[in-house]
């Protein structure tokens, strides 16, 4: 991790006052963290990354009883062991940045578990407050805490909350203000890990203290002590000490009698001291009842209803994802290319602008800035739904019965949703990856997502099967998307065995109890996701939109579209292209459009092969007229998407994309294109690189552009090796007249 | 005996995390995977892998090969 303070540049401009209290939070997963740092810290919460890696990071500065508070959320581990990704963060953030103090929150109805991860945070010296989090659930089932014994066994602060109930977060925060006002007085305390681990500890103490001084400013003494007792590599590579550098001496008793393996011993007195202390302060009738989450389980997980579920489930939240989102996202798209281009060419006008400024104007940013906001819907729905899933904790059983089907593929069973979004629109999937949490696994599935055929792909198949398949437009069009799922198969298998060979998959997850996600808290982590692709997506996109303007315009003045950038840059891409079977400089431009979104591909063809005679001038219509045809058709929307919810599956995207006349177009590439051509020319834009939009949320999830790179690579050899093979195999075969 | 052995129902004691290492072994102890503890395999997953056990009172899904390196003693 790079070099960063936890105080960061807001608090230089309030110098005066005192800095903010650093809080850290951590705790296990599926403890309801995030529900109870949204509960706390509400719209204030920033969402970022760890620097240099996918992980997300959420902080908040906020005022309580008039001391500011910077809370940080740290990712959730069990442990703070030196493997994961998570697990990394986590504990650098905590030994070497030393927040104020550590917010645990801890899962009451499973107190034993969550107690190992408290006892290594105790470790560190750091003031611990615990919330005891799910309160009211371990209550209802019939739980009851000592919490006084908690706090005096373990020297922590404990105050009992429901995140979803948002009950118990003023007494958090006054804890943790009454704590940190005097940490001298709140160490956790030291637990005993057993006489001969001690012995062994305080000899290593001795030998480090008098041969590496300097390592005892750097790190918190206890934990360094326990770490290098359980043979934790990373650490020991970070402070440079040699795999021999400590006395045998120090291990030799414990070895003896406890065996060689340390770290298994570590880990087993930590769970020994957090079995104790529940044990202790945790009382329960010891009766096997059947609970809820095993109920749902037994029908959810079923051998024979577990598959038709879980396919049932996934349809429900795709059609909800893209029927929900699609009127408003044509709403969008209406509204900019609509009133809002109107009133820019008319403002323009009065002002005596030149014509340039008013198609860069309405062309180039409005049409930019309409093809980002387009996406704002979908990407809300889907960021709502798997955030639903997840919470809900189906999101582990959809892992859990489509694992051994996707292992196959070196993939792992949560990659199945973020693929399955793929073919509605590639973007929210590659965003979807974000559920995994092993980085190989999250960036294996986002190479493959572009093989799924996504919405925008349709207009294109059904321009071309339209004019050259009009028998048969059904099957034509499902086996270009049984290719993209069969390749999938393929570039998984050879992604497995080659980038990432070596690389030990594991799937061992926790199946949390079924719980109802709060309604408040899945809305605030949506709209964070939603933000965050407006603003951060947005910008590329836009700059990327203005950039294609130029190039369809330039040299200035270009009367005929073969002499633009464009149609220039086409010709020179062609010759490639003629082994295909479509090596014409308009095919080439419009493929090159087709990077910001495959659809546009249609579009371009249209202005290149059949240009429309003479502007169409809108007719004048007032501001009023428009102000209302907007609030008319975005009613409309809501009215679409409510219905789309309760209508039944049926192919409606195809039908909308036919209402334009694309007749003259049609009859243009039934000249330029034959049959065969015209398979090869879908099977390309099936296959070749993903568009811009897709490029940039690779990047935004990965930190660079190197796995857009990737997928770049390998997708154009793919698109072009899989359009060669099929005009030149189809015409050997005779077909290609 | 191993792990994977077990049939959904089956209750045991583990014995010892054998052939796992490095970062797979220390997730397993992370979540409670240790030599003494008892456990109950509660489900096979639809299409045969992974499974689910039930261990330290909550549960946890692990494949196969995974559980194939966990040595068990089945307890009636």
């Amino acid at each position: 991790m790079t070099e960063q303070t936890p105080h960061t540049a807001n608090d230089a401009v309030s110098s005066a006052a005192p800095r903010p209290l650093v809080v850290a939070v951590a705790g296990n997963p599926n403890v309801g963290k995030s529900t109870l740092i949204n509960a706390i810290a509400g719209t204030r919460l920033q969402v970022g990354n760890w620097p240099g890696v996918t992980v997300e990071k959420k902080e908040a500065l906020f005022e309580h009883n008039g001391r500011k508070i910077r809370l940080v959320d740290l990712p959730g581990t069990y442990s703070l062991s030196p493997y994961t990704q998570e697990e990394i963060i986590a504990r650098d953030y905590l030994v070497k940045l030393r927040p104020d103090l550590i917010v645990n929150v801890v899962d009451a109805t499973n107190l034993e578990r969550n107690l190992y991860l408290t006892v290594q945070l105790m470790e560190l010296g750091i003031p611990v407050v615990m919330a005891l989090n799910i309160y009211d659930e371990a209550e209802a089932k019939g739980y009851r805490f000592n919490l006084h014994g908690i706090e005096t066994m373990l020297g922590v602060g404990v105050v009992p909350t429901s995140a979803t109930r948002r009950s118990g977060l003023t007494e958090l925060l006054d804890k943790v203000l009454e704590t940190a006002a005097q940490p001298a007085d709140h160490a956790p305390r030291i637990l005993n890990y057993g006489d001969d681990v001690e012995t062994a500890v305080a000899l290593l103490g001795d030998t480090l203290r008098r041969e590496h001084p300097a390592l005892f400013a750097l790190y918190p003494e206890r934990w360094l002590l326990l770490r290098l007792m359980e043979g934790d590599e990373r650490l020991r590579q970070e402070i440079n000490l040699a795999q021999d550098a400590l006395p045998e001496e120090i291990f030799h008793h414990l070895r003896r009698g406890h065996g060689e393996d340390l770290e298994a011993l570590m880990a087993d007195a930590r769970y020994s001291q957090a079995a104790g202390l529940a044990r202790e302060v945790l009382f329960k009738k010891e009766e096997r009842r059947v609970e809820m989450t095993e109920r749902i389980d037994r029908v959810v997980l079923n051998r024979f209803l577990g598959i038709p579920i879980f396919l049932a489930a996934m349809w429900l939240v795709f059609k909800l994802t893209f029927d929900l989102s699609k009127p408003f996202g044509d709403w969008i798209n209406d509204m900019a290319g609509g009133p809002f281009k109107h009133w820019t060419t008319v403002l323009l006008g009065l002002v005596g602008a030149p014509d340039w400024t008013v198609s860069l104007a309405t062309e180039g940013v409005i049409s930019g800035v309409g093809f980002v906001l387009v996406f704002v819907p979908v990407i809300f729905m889907m960021m709502f739904f798997i955030t639903f899933l997840e919470g809900s904790g189906y999101m582990a059983r959809a892992a859990f019965v489509m694992d051994r089907a996707m292992h196959a593929m070196g993939l792992h069973g949560k990659s199945f949703i973020p693929l399955l979004l793929g073919f509605g629109c590639n973007v929210p999937g590659i965003y979807a990856t974000r559920t995994l949490e092993n980085p190989r696994d999250k960036v294996l599935t986002a190479l493959l997502i572009p093989l799924m055929s996504c919405g925008a792909r349709l207009p294109v198949y059904v321009l071309f099967v339209g004019a050259f398949f009009p028998n048969n437009p059904g099957t034509v069009i499902w086996s270009l998307y049984v290719l993209g799922i069969a390749l999938a198969i393929v570039m998984g298998v050879f992604f497995k065995r080659t980038l990432f060979r070596g690389e030990a998959p594991m799937f061992i997850m926790e199946l949390p109890p079924y719980r109802m996600p709060s309604f408040t808290s899945l809305c605030l982590h949506t709209w964070e996701k939603g933000k965050h692709f407006l603003i951060k997506a947005g910008t590329y996109i836009l700059a990327v939109s203005i950039f294609v303007w130029f190039l369809l315009n330039l040299p200035w003045g270009v009367e005929h579209k073969k002499d633009s950038y464009l149609g220039q840059a086409g010709q020179v891409m062609a010759p490639v292209l003629s082994p295909l079977g479509f090596g014409t400089w308009q095919a080439a431009s419009s493929l090159i459009t087709g990077v910001i979104a495959k659809e546009i591909v249609v579009g371009t063809m249209g202005e290149i092969y059949a240009p429309k005679k003479g502007e169409q001038k809108k007719p004048e219509a007032s501001f009023g007229e428009d102000l209302q045809e907007i609030a008319v058709s975005f009613g409309k929307a809501v009215k679409e998407s409510a219905s789309n919810v309760v209508s039944t599956f049926g192919v409606s995207s195809l039908a909308a994309d036919e209402k334009e006349d694309r007749g003259p177009l049609k009859a243009t590439i039934q000249q330029t294109f034959t049959p065969l051509s015209a398979y090869a020319f879908m099977v390309f834009v099936l296959l070749y690189m993903p568009c811009v939009v897709v490029a940039i949320a690779m990047r935004q999830e990965f930190g660079s552009w190197k796995w857009f790179g990737v997928a770049f690579a390998y997708q154009s050899a793919l698109a072009w090796g899989m359009a060669m093979i099929v005009y030149q195999g189809g015409q050997l075969l005779g077909w290609g007249v | 005996m191993h792990l994977a052995m077990m049939k959904p129902g089956q209750q045991g004691k583990i014995v010892h995390i054998g052939t796992a290492v490095g970062p797979i072994k220390r997730r397993l102890m992370d979540m409670g995977v240790l030599a003494g503890e008892p456990v109950r395999v509660e489900k096979v997953a639809p299409l045969g892998d992974p499974i689910e056990v039930t261990i330290k009172g909550y549960n946890l899904s692990l494949r196969k090969k995974e559980a194939e390196g966990i040595e068990v003693e089945v307890t009636p």
